[in-house]
Order: C-alpha cells, then structure tokens, then sequence
C-alpha cells in the first residue's frame, strides 16, 4: 500500500493489517465523515413534514433489522423467513413493561435507552433459541423452521390477553433533558436516535467481519463442512448468527414501538418478514451497505406503487379490484428482476461505482 | 395626452384590485378535512364504496352552495387497511391543517387514538367498535357500536324465540372488531337476558364450514350471531344452504337461524351467497335501497347525479360515507350559522352539542344522530332486515336495545 494514504489510487496491501482497514484511503474516511456529518446536520437545516420525517423514520428501522437480517442469511447464508417475528419479540419487549408497568412508568419513558438495549438482549435470547434447529437444519429445512417461529409468534400474540390479542398497546412519548418530548419534536427526535443506533451497530458489523467470528460466518455460508475441517464450531456460528440478528431485529422492535407510540401484531407479520426479506435481496445480500440500499429503495417502491394504485383505482374497474393487485405484482416483479439481473443487489451497483472511481485520478 | 393615458391606467389597475378582491371574497373559505381508508386491499369491497359517499356528498355539498361560497376539501388516501400508513396519511393530513378527520379500521382507530387525543381532533371512523370510545374524548362513532348491534340481535332473539332459553353461538372475525362484542353480549346475558351462548367461533379463512355447522347443530344451537365481513358469512350460509339446516323462518325448531351485525350484510352479501343468504337477520342504523322511502331516493339520486354504477349506489357502505359527510358538512354549517370560526375545537364542540332538540336527521340512517359529552355513538336506533327473495327487506318497527344501558 502506498506510504502517503491521501494519494493511493488501488489497493496495494503489503499486510494482513493493511487490509484490515475500516477505512483504506483517506479520501474513503473524508467521504465517509463528510456524509455522517451531513445525515445529521441536514434535518436542521431543511424542514421536513412529519409524514415525510416518518417514512425516513421507516426506513432507518428497517435498516436496523436488515442489517440483522444481513447477519444470519447474508453473511451466514442461513434463509430466515421469520425476521419481523424478531423484530416483533423486541416491540413485545417494550409492550410486555407497558402492560405490567404502566405506559408512562419511568422506566419506559425516561430509561428508554435501556429499554432499547434489553429489547436486543430479549431479542438475542430469543434468536439463539429460534436458532438452536439450525444446528441441525439447513436449505428450505431450516426457512420452515422460522417460518414456524413467524406463525407460533403470530399465534401466542394474536391469542393471550396479555398481548391485548394483537391489537395495539400504547407506548407513551419519552422524556429527553429538555423535558417530554412534544409531539412536533417526535418523528425528529427519534431520526437522531435510531442514525446514532445504526452508527454503533453499523460499525459493530462492520467490526464483526473483521473478527475470526465474521469469518467464521463467511466460512459457513460457504462450506460448514469445511470451515467444520478448519476448526471452526459451524453449529455455534449459526446459533450466533441468529442471536445477533434477533439482537439487531429486537433493536428495530423496540425502535419501532417508540417511533409509533405502540405496538400491534399488524406490523410484525409473515408479510413484513418477507419484507424484510425482499430488502436484504434487493440491497445485495451479504454486504453491509446493501443493509441501506434495500430499505431505501423499498419502501419509496412502496411509496410510488400506492401513489400509483391510489390513481388507478379510479380508472380500474373496481369490481375486478385490479388497483388492490398493482403493490403485490410491482413488488413480485422488482424481487424477480433482480433475482435474475442483479443477484447482488443495488449493493453491486455501489461496488461498481466504487471501482470506477477507485484509481481517479490516475485510471490506467 | 400623457395625463389622460395615466388616468386610464390607474382606473384599468384599480378596477383590476376590485376585481381580484370582489372574486377572493365570493371565493369563500376553503374548510380541510382528511379520510383515511382501505380503497384497496383487505376490506376494500367496503371501503371502495364508502369512499365514494363521502366523496360525492362533500362534492355534492360544494356543487349546492350548502355552506354558502365556502367549500370543504376533503382528502382521501388508501391506507391499505394497515395502520401504519393510516398514521403516515394522518401525519399528512395535520401538516396540510386539516379541522376534521375521518377513520376508517378498528385496529388504525385504537392505534390512533393517543394521536388523536393530543391533538384534539375530532375523528369519525367507520369503525364501530365500543372499544373506540374507552380513554377517548375525540372518537365519534356514526351509528350504534358492534357490542350494540350484537346485543340488539340477541334482545331480538330472546322477544322472538318460542319455548325455553335460546342457545346462541357467535361467529366472529378474529380480532379486536370481531372480538370486541362478545364481552358485552355475555355481560347482558349476565344482566338477565335469558339466553345461553353456546360457543363462540373464531372463524379462520375456511373454505368449508360443514364441520362447525354440524358441531353446533349437535349442540343444539339453534342461532348464530355473526360479527365479522361478509366472505365468511357467505361461506358459512352457503353450507348452512347445502346442509339444508337454514331456517326457514325465525327461529324455526331444528335449524339455524343466522343474524350478523353491520359488515356482515348487505348487497355484498347476497352477491356473495346467493340463494344460501334467504332468510338472512341483520342490523345496521343505515336505510337500504331495497326499501322505498326519502333515504333511499336520496341516495340513489346523489349516486347517480355523479355518475356511480349500480354496486356502489346500492351499498349500505355507500350510506355509511354519505352520513359521515353529512355529518361533518352539518357541523361546519352549523358552526358557520353561530358566526364561529371553523377550528377543530369548534367542530368539536357543535358535535357534542348534537342532541335534543339538536339532533340531526339524515335521511340515510333509520333514527336521528345524536352525540354529547357523555354520548359518542350516534345513531342509537337499529333496524333488522332479512333477505327475502334476493333482497333486504325491513322486519318490524326501528328499535334501540335496551340492554346497552343495562350493562354500562
């Protein structure tokens, strides 16, 4: 690798160390810095509606759970179509404190943080155990097994009085040093928070890769029989991938409880699993910053297609309710076409930017 | 020459200022309300048609000068029946300054209610859920809640049934709109009404009920009351039909006689059933097409006047929306007559204001609606209808449960 950093223009590692890098080019960090910096100073200087501030909302929990997500089946190559039944156990984390405690006890609306945190905690625990049949699992074998996970979820919650039968338990709003947070501050207040979350676990990712745990994941996927031959323990690495996707899912739970001020079974349905699903794919499986892509370009898909169904269903006849189709066949059909024209994702998109850029200004 | 080209001008740019201000003042106030609503997805076949009563009676209020030059501005958006766009769209609908809100699912209108509340919105749903109403000072529902009807359906059961105590069972949606009924319908038998509820049925999305029909005739069960749509209704009086145990009049010994709540009726139904849906008991607060009378002209006329099919026109749902409209028009009319501004604050106080001698009358429900401090349904009257050869038709007098009351 080049001495001086800030002129570099390919990759020349000389170490193990040097490939390391979280960062390889200095230019990279200044990038990086430059667009952390403007995600957070850009909401104070353009004001933003609350619908809109939601959506964002939206898609920053989202990317906490896909990053989760990213952890079991992209990097560990293990099919997990029960992700927003994790997601569900770290909302039903913070419902299950409201029941008992009262929605405006002090530990939900001051120690919120903590709540957040033991949201994961509840949701690793849970995804260790959602795991454990992975040991012996593997392929379509395995998505049943957490596809029964998403229905025995679904069931407990639909079906016990404590859970209000799935119909939504309020969350009240959390205090901050300034006080209770007031209703216009809401959707504002809680995009500072969940962009400092998906900073620390972004990074926590990014880390994990780095770590003989990250590789060990990457082994599995690729061969558990042979990463088994190099040493490694492949049943505890699956039982680990899933604990850290139902700890990053439990996150997004309990993200997704505060920023909606409740929690309801409607929200946390095999449909959003498959959701979830459809984003890590169109995102690019198994790269970190396909975590990103996917949520973003879903949910503004999701945003157009109801604009769209929303116009046609005045020119549709409404008999054949065609309008009620045009969501489900554009979402099909964006899964379809990039399953067979970029099965990396949007993520393969960046890569490809990347290298055009990467030797500027000294190409060939 | 000059001097007499510059007093032209100014009097071509004053009569120009006249002109722009006398058109801004007959102009009138532009009054923003918001709905939010499946038009397409789950409920859709309900929610299609409702959106397009409320559409047409504010267009139909703005085309007839009902609020003079002023005009209302309703938005309607598809939520899809889930409650997180329900919440987008209302988020929406606040930034746009809306002073009235109209709602639409049972699950969006509980998850919205702490949003409402702080915000002191006013809302109509189309829901009609009594569990709308706990901890809320803004929710209005239009007509007699799901615990109403389904009490007012076992009441008609228990006056009607011959020889000893009447063995129910409930059939009901799954969740919070289906289940919400059943805790109040064992609270009136508790309170005295003389009925045995034999079992209640969660219906899934079965596409044969052969098994529970012949479960609950070996029980003896000899009426269902059904709180739910209209699909597995029809699924179920289809069967009912091919098992030949419909009833074929109330209460008949040996058969079943099946009743069901609002959603569960209509044309939809019949549609849907077909034959199988004879002899069909439902309530609803709302007039049918099927029976002459000023409601129904009125109806049939505003759908026509803006162009809807058959379908549509002929829906209760159809009514449904036109009230609501009618209802929030009334109330901005009458804020208007008093000289007050048009805020929601005010909105809401001309709602609760809405009784007595005050009550409102349209014509597209069977009673009047009347809502105060401590009264948040509207329409209390209840009207039973049953299908006779392929259409709704009254049974007997409009009448309000009594064991509503009873059990408060």
């Amino acid at each position: 690798m080049s001495a001086n950093r800030w002129l570099t223009t390919g990759n020349y590692f000389t170490s193990y160390k040097d490939e390391q890098r979280l960062f390889f080019k200095h230019l990279d960090r200044t990038i990086f810095s430059l667009f952390l910096t403007a995600l957070f100073v850009w909401p104070l200087l353009f004001h933003l509606s609350n619908k809109y501030m939601l959506v964002i909302d939206n898609i920053l929990i989202a990317v906490v759970a896909v990053m989760g997500l990213n952890i079991v089946t992209g990097f560990a190559g293990l099919i997990s179509i029960g992700h927003a039944a994790f997601v569900g156990i770290g909302a039903y984390t913070i419902a299950s404190f409201v029941r008992v405690l009262g929605d405006s006890h002090v530990l939900l609306t001051h120690a919120w943080p903590l709540m957040i945190i033991l949201s994961g905690v509840v949701g690793a625990l849970f995804g260790a155990i959602a795991g454990l049949p992975a040991m012996r699992l593997k392929h379509l074998y395995l998505a049943i097994a957490t596809l029964s996970f998403q229905m025995i979820f679904t069931w407990t919650i639909n079906f016990m009085d404590f859970f209000d039968q799935g119909q939504t338990i309020a969350v009240s709003r959390v205090f901050w040093f300034t006080g209770k947070l007031a209703r216009k501050q809401h959707y504002f207040f809680w995009y500072y928070v969940i962009l400092v979350v998906i900073v620390i676990m972004g990074f926590g990712v990014r880390n994990l890769l780095r770590t003989r745990y990250g590789r060990c994941l990457s082994a599995v996927r690729d061969n558990d029989r042979a990463a088994d031959a190099m040493g490694m323990h492949p049943g505890l690495t699956k039982v680990y991938a899933f604990a850290l996707a139902g700890c990053f899912a439990g996150v997004a739970g309990a993200l997704h409880a505060y920023v909606y001020r409740g929690v309801g079974i409607e929200s946390l349905s095999l449909h959003e699993s498959i959701i979830y699903l459809a984003m890590a794919i169109v995102g690019g499986l198994g790269t970190l910053n396909g975590s990103f892509w996917g949520p973003a370009a879903i949910i503004i898909l999701e945003l157009q297609m109801e604009t769209l169904a929303e116009n046609a269903s005045s020119l549709l006849p409404s008999g054949m309710n065609l309008a009620t189709a045009l969501k489900p066949l554009s979402f099909g059909l964006v899964i379809v076409l990039f399953l067979m024209f970029e099965p990396r994702g949007i993520a393969n998109w960046w890569r490809i930017v990347r290298s055009y850029t990467k030797l500027w200004p000294f190409r060939y | 020459m000059k001097n007499g080209k510059m007093v032209l001008v100014n009097i071509l740019f004053s009569l120009m200022i006249v002109f722009v201000f006398a058109f801004q003042a007959q102009a009138g106030e532009v009054y923003k309300l918001g709905l939010s609503l499946a038009i397409t997805g789950p409920t859709s076949d309900a929610g299609d048609p409702y959106s397009k009563g409320v559409e047409d009676y504010f267009r139909y209020a703005n085309d007839m000068k009902i609020l003079g030059n002023d005009k209302i501005e309703c938005t309607i958006r598809d939520d899809q029946y889930k409650t997180s766009i329900t919440k987008r769209n209302f988020e929406d609908f606040l930034d746009q300054g809306i002073v009235f809100y109209l709602n639409y699912s049972t699950g969006s209108t509980l998850a919205l209610k702490k949003d409402f509340e702080e915000e002191q919105m006013p809302v109509i749903p189309a829901s009609f859920h009594a569990g709308n109403l706990i901890d809320s000072n803004y929710i209005f529902l239009p007509i007699a809640s799901y615990s109403a009807q389904a009490i007012g359906l076992a009441e008609y059961i228990v006056k009607h049934h011959k020889g000893g105590t009447p063995k129910v069972a409930m059939f009901i949606h799954p969740s919070a709109f289906g289940r919400g009924p059943v805790s109040d319908v064992e609270k009136a038998v508790k309170a005295g009404l003389d009925m045995e509820i034999v079992e209640i049925v969660e219906h899934g999305k079965d596409l044969d009920n052969t098994a529970m029909l012949k479960r609950l005739l070996s029980k003896n069960v000899q009426y269902v009351i059904s709180q739910t749509i209209q699909s597995p209704v029809a699924t179920m009086l289809k069967d009912a039909s091919r098992l030949g145990i419909v009833a074929k009049s109330f209460g008949e010994k040996g058969k079943i006689t099946f009743t069901g709540c609002h959603y569960t009726g209509g044309n939809d139904l019949v549609a849907l059933a077909g034959a199988a849906s004879e002899n069909y008991y439902w309530t609803t607060s709302y007039i049918v097409t099927s029976e002459p009378g000023a409601g129904t002209d009125a109806q049939l006329a505003l759908a026509k006047r803006y162009g809807r099919d058959d379908k549509a026109a002929n829906s209760h749902n159809y009514a449904n929306g036109v009230m609501v409209a009618q209802v929030a028009t009334e109330l901005i009319r009458r804020a208007k007559a008093k000289g007050k501004k048009i805020t929601k604050e005010n909105l809401y106080a001309e709602l609760q204001d809405m009784n007595g001698m005050n009550a409102f009358y349209p014509v597209t429900t069977v009673g009047p609606v009347t809502y105060s401090k401590t009264d948040h349904a509207g329409v209390d009257t209840l009207q039973m209808y049953a299908v006779q050869n392929g259409v709704f038709h009254s049974v007997g007098r409009p009448f309000i449960p009594e064991y509503t009351g009873k059990i408060k």
